[in-house]
């Protein structure tokens, strides 16, 4: 299973998907788009701990999380 | 008897209202406890043994390789340290909404490690008065 997690005022939104279901795919494809769109930044970590930003969905990433754009306080 | 039968409802609004405490207040540990745990799942070994020990952890932003150190919190947390580990910048930025402090921390860690330069640009600078160097 793969998961999306989206930062909210909640904490967070987890969506979990098996990626190897084409729907549950085109669906976590479409959610990536609509929130990349509003703004959110999406990032990816590797096994090793390290992060990356991804401007395109990642049909192999296991694990991305959304954040909403960036303020200065 | 009759004094007890007329505080029913009063009693009942009572617990009503402790039963929505109670779950307002569980709800902000839950989402609170929620944000930290993702924060921490995200931080590399070095970084995470960092935040167990001190309550704060380091990050090296991907452009310049200067060294940041966020302390716990939403805003105001991120500072830019010299070499001896002193701070010399406070930089203010965050993401967007009501976040807890976990999510805030993660988002910002993200930033300086994979797009300093746009963090910077974003970022409102203040002098670390105040702060200690003391981690936590």
């Amino acid at each position: 299973m793969a998961i999306q997690i989206v930062m909210d005022h909640t904490g967070d939104t987890r969506h979990h998907f098996n990626p190897e279901d084409v729907q549950a795919l085109a669906k976590a494809e479409e959610r990536f788009k609509k929130l990349t769109g509003l703004g959110f930044t999406a990032a990816v970590r590797t096994a090793s701990g390290e992060v990356s930003k991804v401007q395109s969905f990642d049909p192999n990433a296991e694990e991305t999380v959304f954040f909403p754009r960036l303020v200065g306080g | 008897m009759f004094r007890f039968q007329r505080s029913l409802p009063a009693v009942r609004t009572g617990i009503h209202a402790l039963r929505q405490l109670y779950r307002k207040v569980l709800g902000e540990i839950t989402k609170d406890a929620r944000g930290l745990q993702l924060m921490r799942d995200w931080l590399s070994p070095d970084q995470r043994a960092q935040f167990d020990d001190s309550g704060t952890f380091e990050v090296v932003g991907c452009h310049s390789g200067k060294r940041y150190r966020i302390y716990r919190g939403t805003a105001q947390n991120v500072f830019e340290i010299d070499e001896a580990g002193e701070l010399k910048l406070g930089l203010c930025f965050t993401p967007y909404g009501n976040l807890v402090a976990g999510d805030a921390m993660l988002a910002q860690k993200i930033a300086l490690e994979t797009d300093e330069s746009g963090a910077l640009a974003i970022a409102n600078r203040f002098l670390p008065r105040g702060r200690t160097n003391a981690h936590g």
